[in-house]
């Protein structure tokens, strides 16, 4: 009993640990993925509304919005200048912004699971946001002090809690929207591998009692 | 429990071996379903299987080449005069009316490629002429003398409205 | 119908005679257990490999603008892309897994000593064949460790003296790992295994004339052998599904736990990544290499690794037979290593700072000192055993294995050879 006591308390304790020397700077927030097609729909929306004013998802075309159920006159609404088989491309020329920013903000289509725990850093980068000064004129990131990218979702000018929960659930559907992105095949990856599962365990169970009835004859 | 002797008995076990084999088969089957699957054309080739064409842009007795599916298209807006020519006309190499190969008298469309080698045959009055044999198409894409032996194929495509058709099959 | 196509193939090729003789009745020891498997799960992750890497290869491109981009076109594109994609990725893991444990049965079990001298090397040979063709395939995505890993490995190179930068430029056919680099390793990465493919015909070759071992080491009777068929071939299949289950498992559930999120940047040569780790089956080898501060010794050390294993048949000095099954002192020193290996293992991901470099030496350390110890420990342990007596088990079983020899196919095939030469030479005698 004492052991494992002894265990259950080590263990708590490296979690508590690695949580907290997860993000460069703050601890990670959770965050609930949701895999349903609105949130990610929703998620869309505000990538192309606004982080494709900076940032570019290459592995995507405007006509794979399909996939998560858009209709064409969805995703023409969403167009700019852009026809629907273009890749989603930031409109902002390179140069402009690698000047504002000091180097080419990142693609987003891989950002997900371009680290361990993708989605919590992407979560809680874009709900980090405070203002250094009294002035409200800088802001900052917990997550990464420092950091060259402006507060997209406004997140630090939220006054109330209800608006902080307005913001953090869009953040949630940016951060569904991404995960998707990132791994458009994860569910019928699932779905096929569920019935490969299935089918492998009925093959082997038959397999064994074939080798049990085969080597009874000899033991 | 069944008792011993059923147990070894050699039907069950057959049952079983024959049972286990023929599951053991119909995985090995199903496993190569994926390998043959990803030499089938992947999506972004398969969205390139259709290619919009702006007829307003091709005036009168004019042919526009468009390239669908990485092939040569002609596109000829006819002229009346040739219109009536090739409904009279008849061929005898592959016999085909006019009006079986058109969808609107004053459109033809038809893929570029002569049937006998897969040249890019060129634009004449009388139709096309292919430069590497000198086979000769009329202005309906029938082949009037080989040794091509077929008239130009004719691709499956859609008006979308006066102005444009869709050509080929979104697969 | 069938009877007259396989007699019209048996009067010009020996078919059903080398299917009959290696394979269905083919004479295995009764008490295999299921540790003698994993040769066989090895082959068919090769299979797998094989397969899924030619599927791989119709849509890849080696060129440093479109590989990343093209591994993105597979898993994005292309019809069950992202299933060949994960079946390689994990295959790899799951071969160097399998294999990993394959050689520490073969330890533990004493399968290298004689007469496996040479199935042990041929084993040897396929573990580094393995290893090269991991490490240039690592690089085909061109992610950052990919990158990174191709670029601290084949720096390594520049230790050999005198000559080591022009080897190292001319490894990557660039001054820094490049186009070059990554159009060859793919060349490459596509022929080695067909290499390994003979290498596995020549180790089967070597199995075949020498048998397989079995849990006691000791030979056993001819009347305690079974045929392949029925007996292994459905144990094998058993294992296989097993097998298939937890592979699987990862495939279609946990694909990215085998790979890097590092690996899903693309490669900049402008920016190394904070940790560089290899992949998990290179951990140990890296470990030792970081273990010894001069470059050179790190890199022989590194090598030497691997390579003494070769010795390990004269390491052994003990003619008790068998492996640590009747050894307690050998099976010590296998737990031992075990661990240590895993130690290793560990050791490998972590930054070389503060109390892992202190660690990272003690455990290299323990790694050689094992080897070099074997000799005086078997020898020590063999006296003791002639002293205190084997357990009646093991004596048993070493008496029938020396009659078992007077009967033995090769004892009586050289008999018989050697009476045959002198017929023939007493016939040329009597002809001329």
């Amino acid at each position: 009993m004492r052991k494992l006591l002894v265990l259950l308390s080590a263990v708590a304790m490296l979690a508590g640990v690695q949580s907290a020397m997860a993000g460069a700077g703050g601890a990670l927030k959770m965050v609930d993925i949701d895999n349903s097609d609105q949130a990610r729909q929703r998620g869309a929306e505000i990538v192309v509304s606004t982080c494709m004013m900076c940032h570019s998802l290459k592995y995507i075309k405007f006509s794979d919005l399909s996939q998560i159920g858009m209709t064409e006159e969805q995703i023409k609404y969403l167009l700019e200048d852009q026809d629907i088989d273009d890749r989603m491309m930031s409109l902002t020329p390179i140069e402009v912004r690698k000047e504002s920013y000091g180097k080419v903000p990142p693609d987003l289509a891989l950002m997900a699971i371009a680290r361990k725990k993708g989605p919590q850093h992407i979560y809680t980068l874009l709900t980090d946001y405070y203002y250094k000064d009294a002035e409200e004129e800088e802001t900052d990131n917990h997550l990464f002090p420092g950091i060259k990218m402006p507060d997209a979702m406004a997140y630090a000018d939220a006054e109330s809690d209800e608006e902080r929960a307005e913001i953090e659930a869009q953040a949630a559907d940016v951060t569904s929207f991404l995960v998707w992105a990132a791994d458009p095949s994860a569910e019928s990856r699932r779905t096929i591998g569920a019935y490969v599962i299935v089918y492998l365990i009925i093959l082997t169970t038959l397999l064994y009692f074939l080798k049990r009835r085969i080597w009874g004859k000899i033991h | 429990m069944a008792s011993d002797k059923d147990l070894d008995s050699p039907d069950r076990r057959d049952f079983l071996g024959k049972v286990t084999t023929a599951v053991g088969v119909v995985g090995v089957a199903g496993a190569c379903i994926p390998f043959v699957s990803s030499m089938n054309p992947s999506k972004d080739v398969k969205a390139k299987s259709t290619s919009m064409v702006d007829l307003a842009s091709i005036p009168k007795g004019k042919t526009h080449t468009v390239e669908w599916q990485g092939k040569p298209v002609f596109v000829t807006h006819r002229s009346d005069e040739t219109i009536a020519d090739m409904q009279d006309a008849s061929t005898e190499l592959d016999p085909q009316t006019d009006s079986e190969r058109i969808q609107k008298p004053e459109w033809l469309v038809v893929v570029g490629l002569c049937t006998h080698l897969g040249c890019v045959p060129n634009r004449v009055e009388e139709g096309w002429i292919c430069p590497c044999h000198g086979s000769l198409y009329d202005n309906s894409g029938r082949v009037v003398r080989g040794p091509a032996p077929n008239n130009l194929i004719v691709p499956h495509y859609e008006f979308v409205d006066e102005k444009t058709i869709i050509v080929g099959k979104k697969v | 119908m069938i009877k007259k196509v396989f007699s019209w193939v048996d009067e010009r090729f020996p078919l059903d005679e080398m299917i009959k003789h290696e394979l269905t009745e083919y004479p295995v020891p009764r008490n295999l257990n299921y540790m003698w498997s994993f040769g066989f799960l090895a082959m068919f992750v090769l299979v797998v490999q094989l397969l899924s890497g030619i599927f791989l290869a119709m849509h890849y491109k080696a060129d440093v603008g479109m590989a990343f981009d093209s591994i993105q076109h597979i898993m994005r594109d292309v019809n069950y892309g992202w299933l060949i994609r994960y079946l390689h990725s994990t295959g790899a893991s799951a071969f160097f897994a399998l294999i990993f444990i394959h050689i520490g049965r073969t330890l533990y079990y004493g399968s290298y000593r004689r007469p496996r001298e040479l199935l042990w090397w041929t084993g040897l040979v396929l573990l580094l064949l393995l290893m090269a063709t991991a490490f240039m395939g690592y690089l085909l995505p061109w992610g950052q460790m990919s990158f990174w890993g191709a670029q601290v490995i084949t720096a390594l190179f520049g230790v050999t003296p005198f000559i080591g930068e022009e080897v190292v430029i001319w490894l990557r056919g660039d001054f820094v790992v490049g186009d070059a680099t990554l159009t060859r390793f793919f060349a490459l990465h596509y022929l080695f295994p067909f290499i390994i493919c003979a290498a596995v015909a020549i180790h089967l070759v070597a199995l075949h004339w020498v048998k397989s071992s079995n849990p006691s080491g000791i030979t056993l009777h001819a009347k305690d052998n079974i045929p392949f068929h029925p007996y292994f071939t459905i144990k094998d299949l058993f294992g296989l599904g097993v097998f298939m289950i937890i592979f699987c498992g990862f495939v279609f559930f946990a694909p990215e736990f085998w790979i890097m999120p590092e690996n899903n940047v693309p490669a900049d040569p402008m920016v190394t990544p904070p940790h560089i780790v290899p992949e998990w089956y290179f951990l140990p080898f890296y470990a030792i290499l970081r273990s010894i501060p001069d470059p050179l010794g790190g890199v022989v050390a590194m090598a030497m690794s691997i390579l003494i294993f070769l010795a390990m048949p004269w390491l052994d000095r003990s003619n008790v037979p068998g492996g640590a099954k009747f050894r307690p002192g050998y099976r010590i020193m296998i737990y031992v290593w075990f661990l240590d290996l895993m130690l290793l293992g560990y050791l490998g991901a972590q930054a070389p700072e503060g109390i892992y470099i202190l660690l990272g030496r003690i455990a290299t350390f323990i790694y050689f000192g094992l080897f070099l110890m074997l000799p005086f420990i078997s020898r020590r342990e063999e006296r003791r055993s002639r002293v205190q007596g084997l357990p009646r088990e093991a004596e048993r079983l070493i008496r029938e294995e020396q009659e078992e020899l007077l009967r033995s196919e090769h004892y009586l095939r050289r008999e018989n050879d050697q009476k045959e030469l002198k017929d023939i030479r007493k016939r040329l005698e009597d002809e001329s």
